[in-house]
């Protein structure tokens, strides 16, 4: 790769991890991925602990009416340029917990995706291949060139049926 | 004076990719102690340079004089020390270096930043007599504040300021926001305080700060080498071995309490320091 | 041109007619033309007088009868004030005082040295200054003050016409008090002093007031008779009548009590809880006596005296009593909350300093007391006008009160700022005298350890302070403030003199103060000359490039500044955005609330109560020591 400045924002990924309504799945194998087995800090991956500081917003978990504000606001903090991975099949479409009665869906309900690794939960090492195409955006983001929102993951389970009144005898 | 001149461009330009270097030492080091591989060594000049390239988020036009201060005050203390100047007033444009931080920390409504201000303000409480007492110390064995009188010293700074340099050490790893002290803003827990007095610094203005922090381990390691200054190689290694212990006592070390470190610090090393200075004063040929 | 016994009268007597006459008018607004002319008048006989100077006078035959009969008059006033106050312990003591004041006159012998009378030389031009250019600004920016003031203040309030009767003729006493050298006409001056002080911390007329008036009046008679006592001791030792006697004859007996005075006048420890107090007084008050003059007569004295006793252990005693002062008092500011108190006990600090480097009495010591003198006279000064200025605004002293305050007054606040950062940041004075002051104090090293300790609490309650006073949200524009121009404009004047004055510390040092200290130091060693020369040479002052160029940054990028950068602080994404910029989070049962986060203050390790009964009765046993040479 030839040396440009916007290589650096692919050398020096800092995230912020954002967990919207997740069973800490996703959440514990995102840390798995910081432990001296799989060490993302060769990357120059560093996980910080607030946006201010940040180029990418991982999101696990669903998207519910309470928590949509919280991710707004930390979207709004988050400097330009910057990617949102959304982690796991939770952050992707809302997971088991789709059409519940008071989830939205995935993150990008809320706030753009650039970025969807499923998996319930994802496996550090695809976590660790959707942070290498987070950086690829990052670089691409910083150069100016338009950059394509991922595309919507689909539903490939049906909800279960809204539960019918109980038969009153 | 041109000799002069060039020197200062030379330690200016060249003391931020030390001190980075060191840094990216530091990060592979603490990986290595952890059992973990650790990013490249160049690392801290991409981070440096990615977040020249982010958005200058702030709260308030404020804190951005603050932090441009933080390193005008760090430069104008290595210039002073390269030049050899009165090591006084070097080292008040140091404590006004991380003053400005701390008032730039205070001048947002943000808790975080106010709680890592008054934290960093506690440790520069706890660290600035020992600072104050070493040149001291040095006056007392050069007969003069400016810090060039150290280089024609004949015997290395070493052997009549033991204790003091023991006490520097301490106030070395506060300075480097190393465990147990690094309650203000953590170099390597990035969760404690969610980075406490630097959280609403972002982008370049973060950069800003990493640069000076940067300038600053060159400054400290520089002042560990002053000790040896009749056998320079010598000092480097010592200032070499001195940044390793560092970082391993960040990491067997916990964090402690600020209340805990500045009474630390104003026993220990403090009282360390003064028995050092005693001793130079029964010396027949110092003070009146 | 005038003669030097014009200037003199002038210097002294401009203010007590422009006094008098305020109090006369009973117009407001003539009265306010008058007390502004008074302040004018003044500083140009002041500037005037310092460039015809330096002179010395001495007065006929008649000056010692009239000195005594004034000083007797005062003793009177001081009697009836403390008769009518039931306060038997001041009449007491000024009946002693009265006592030593007429033994001394019946039965010295013969005065064998006629000595000047009054004296103007460099460092009582220092002074003359400072109380004319200073005090004629705080003067005129009472104007406008008390014209606030008496719309909120208490009934029991004392009139406007003698409150500037005293304020305005205090310049005259305090001029009296730096030129006279005739120890007689001292002691006129200096309770003349007492008797403003009482008179103007009294004015509010609350209980709280009138003790603390009392206070004062106690602690400051209790000084009177020391000063009385030396003058009496020196007069029947050696004939000696004046304080350049004192110094030629080496006297150490009237030294310590001259030192002890001093200690009262400059609110020491154990003698600091009546400026404490002395913060009821309408800020002008405070600003003028409380801090830019009065309290400065004492560390003048001893500043005046020291460089004749240079190396007795009556001054190394003295030198450590300022330290401890020094450090102690700073300790106890990091404990305040309240803005004044936080001043008053900076002031005491900074005075103690004052002491600690005139008992280290070294040319460079010498050097760094007149510099710490100096700035500190106009920094504190402005200081205190703008929490005055912040008070009648916000009615609170108290610091936590004061975020925001960069958005609804932002010309006091930018002010004040600058008035504390010109207290703590390089190249201003301040920093650069307590530098030389550290320097100095290498030859003491007792003093040393708490001039380091002290120096380190200063910056912590400073930082504080002024991190609270620029907390402030985004604002695209900034709204006019409105003040009254008698206020504002001062404050703008005296800023300016501040900053301006601080960064040309280097060149005031060079060519003013360093050859003062030559000059007194005639026959210092060559080492501490050679200290002086040192701690001036300062070459690399093109360094200082560096900060300039980070404040023209930092305008460049304030006006280059986009406000879309501008986001909220980090709160965990709590934040609660109802209005634009909202600083609330949502909390508990969705409530808005704001975070908020005190400064520290310590107070229980600190706590003021416990501590200074024991920082009393270190203070005490060293003014004791110093007594110590009475035997002698």
């Amino acid at each position: 790769m030839a040396f440009s400045i916007h290589s650096m924002l692919a050398k020096s990924p800092w995230f912020v991890h954002y967990n919207c309504n997740s069973c800490n799945g996703c959440d514990i194998e995102l840390l798995a991925c910081l432990t001296p087995l799989y060490d993302l800090e060769r990357f120059g991956v560093l996980h910080v602990g607030n946006p201010k500081h940040a180029d990418i917003l991982i999101v696990t978990g669903s998207v519910n009416h309470r928590n949509a504000r919280v991710l707004k606001n930390i979207y709004a903090q988050l400097p330009a340029p910057h990617v949102v991975v959304a982690l796991g099949v939770c952050g992707s479409s809302g997971g088991v917990f789709a059409g519940a009665y008071n989830i939205l869906g995935g993150v990008d309900k809320v706030i753009p995706v650039d970025v969807f690794v499923p998996g319930c939960p994802p496996r550090p090492e695809a976590i660790i291949d959707g942070l290498v195409r987070a950086v690829g955006i990052l670089r691409d983001k910083s150069a100016g060139a338009a950059t394509v929102p991922a595309a919507t993951p689909t539903l490939t389970v049906t909800p279960s049926p809204a539960p019918q009144e109980p038969h009153v005898a | 004076m041109i000799g002069r001149l060039v020197l200062v461009v030379l330690v200016v330009l060249g003391a931020p990719l030390l001190g980075a270097l060191l840094n990216g030492a530091d990060r592979i080091l603490t990986a290595r102690m952890q059992g973990r591989i650790g990013p490249p060594l160049l690392q801290p000049f991409y981070d440096l340079l990615k977040l020249f390239r982010k958005e200058p988020l702030v709260l308030n036009r404020i804190q951005i004089g603050y932090v441009y201060l933080h390193l005008a005050f760090m430069l104008m203390t290595i210039v002073l020390i390269t030049l050899g100047q009165d090591m006084l007033l070097a080292l008040f444009t140091h404590a006004f270096s991380t003053l400005s931080l701390v008032i730039g920390g205070m001048s947002v409504r943000s808790p975080y930043s106010r709680i890592g201000s008054q934290r960093k303000i506690m440790q520069m409480l706890a660290y600035e007599p020992v600072l104050i007492l070493l040149v001291v110390g040095i006056y007392l064995r050069t007969g003069s504040f400016m810090a060039g009188a150290v280089a024609h010293l004949d015997a290395p700074l070493i052997t009549s300021l033991p204790l003091v340099f023991l006490a520097f050490l301490v106030a070395l790893e506060i300075k480097l926001e190393k465990s147990p002290f690094d309650v203000a803003t953590s170099h390597h827990a990035h969760q404690e305080l969610v980075k406490g007095i630097t959280i609403e610094y972002a982008g370049p203005y973060l950069g800003i700060i990493e640069l000076t922090h940067f300038y600053e381990t060159f400054f400290l390691l520089a002042l560990v080498t002053a000790f040896f200054v009749t056998h320079v190689w010598l000092g480097v290694l010592v200032a070499m071995a001195v940044y390793g212990a560092a970082i391993l006592v960040d990491n067997v070390c916990a964090r402690m309490r600020t209340t805990w470190m500045v009474r630390y610090m104003w026993t220990v090393p403090v009282a360390l320091a003064v028995c050092n200075i005693i001793w130079l004063y029964l010396q027949p040929h110092v003070g009146r | 041109m005038l003669t030097p016994a014009n200037y003199v009268l002038a210097l002294i007597g401009v203010p007590l007619v422009g006094g008098v006459l305020a109090c006369a008018v009973p117009w407001r607004g003539v009265r306010t033309v008058v007390v502004c002319l008074t302040a004018t008048l003044t500083a140009l006989v002041g500037v005037l007088a310092v460039i015809a100077g330096p002179f010395s006078i001495t007065c006929g035959a008649w000056s010692d009868p009239t000195a005594l009969a004034l000083e007797l008059l005062l003793i009177g006033v001081i009697v009836a004030f403390a008769w009518e106050a039931r306060a038997w312990l001041i009449v007491l003591l000024a009946l002693v005082q009265l006592g030593l004041c007429l033994t001394e006159q019946f039965s010295a012998g013969a005065h064998l040295l006629a000595t000047p009378t009054f004296i103007l030389d460099t460092l009582s031009s220092i002074l003359v200054i400072i109380v004319c250019v200073i005090g004629a600004l705080i003067v005129v920016y009472a104007t406008g003050y008390m014209r606030e003031h008496a719309a909120h203040a208490p009934r029991t309030t004392a009139g406007d016409r003698r409150f500037f009767l005293v304020l305005v003729g205090f310049l005259g006493v305090m001029n009296g008090l730096v030129l006279a050298n005739n120890l007689r006409w001292l002691a006129v001056f200096w309770e003349s002093t007492t008797l403003c002080s009482f008179l103007l911390i009294g004015h509010e007329g609350t209980a709280e007031a009138r003790a603390n008036a009392l206070r004062a009046l106690l602690i400051n008679a209790f000084g009177g008779v020391a000063l009385s006592l030396a003058a009496l001791l020196a007069a029947h030792r050696g004939g000696i009548t004046s304080l350049d006697g004192i110094m030629s004859a080496q006297a150490l007996v009237p030294m310590a009590l001259l030192c002890i005075a001093a200690m009262t006048k400059s609110a020491q420890f154990p003698f600091q809880s009546w400026l404490l107090g002395a913060m009821v007084a309408p800020t002008p008050v405070s600003a003028l006596l409380h801090s830019a003059t009065m309290v400065k007569a004492g560390s003048y004295l001893i500043l005046r005296l020291a460089p004749a006793f240079a190396g007795t252990r009556l001054l190394d005693v003295v030198a450590l009593a300022g330290g401890f002062t020094f450090a102690i008092a700073a300790a106890l500011a990091v404990s305040q909350s309240n803005a004044k108190r936080v001043l008053a006990y900076s002031t005491i600090s900074n005075l103690g300093l004052i002491v600690a480097c005139a008992g280290i009495a070294t040319p460079l010591a010498y050097a760094a007391a007149i510099m710490i003198l100096c700035y500190h006279a106009a920094s504190k000064g402005l200081l205190f006008l703008c929490v005055g200025a912040i008070e009648q605004k916000i009615g609170s002293r108290d610091i936590e009160d004061m975020g925001s305050l960069l958005y609804t007054m932002p010309l006091t606040t930018v002010i004040t700022l600058t008035g504390m950062l010109t207290m703590l940041m390089p190249p201003f004075g301040m920093l650069m005298s307590k530098l030389m002051a550290i320097e100095a104090a290498i030859e003491a090293p007792f003093v040393l350890l708490l001039v380091i300790a002290g120096s380190a609490l200063t910056v912590f309650f400073w930082a504080k302070w002024i991190g609270r006073m620029q907390t402030v949200s985004y604002h695209p524009h900034y709204p006019r403030e409105t003040m009254p121009f008698s206020m504002s404009s001062v404050l703008v004047v005296l800023c300016a003199l501040v900053a301006g004055g601080g960064v040309a510390s280097i060149l005031v040092y060079r060519t003013l103060i360093e050859p003062m200290a030559l000059h007194t130091f005639a026959t210092a060693s060559a080492h501490t000359i050679a200290a002086l020369h040192a701690a001036g040479n300062l070459l690399s002052w093109p360094v200082f490039v560096f900060p300039l160029l980070a404040a023209l940054a930092w305008l460049w990028t304030i006006a280059r500044f986009n406000p879309a950068h501008v986001r909220l602080p980090y709160l965990a994404g709590e934040n609660y955005e109802e209005k634009e910029l909202s600083y609330a989070f949502l909390s508990i049962k969705d409530q808005p609330a704001v975070a908020w986060t005190t400064s520290l203050y310590f107070k229980h390790t600190l706590n003021e109560l416990r501590i200074t009964p024991w920082a009393n009765l270190i203070a005490w046993l060293l003014v004791l020591s110093l007594l110590g040479v009475l035997g002698m």
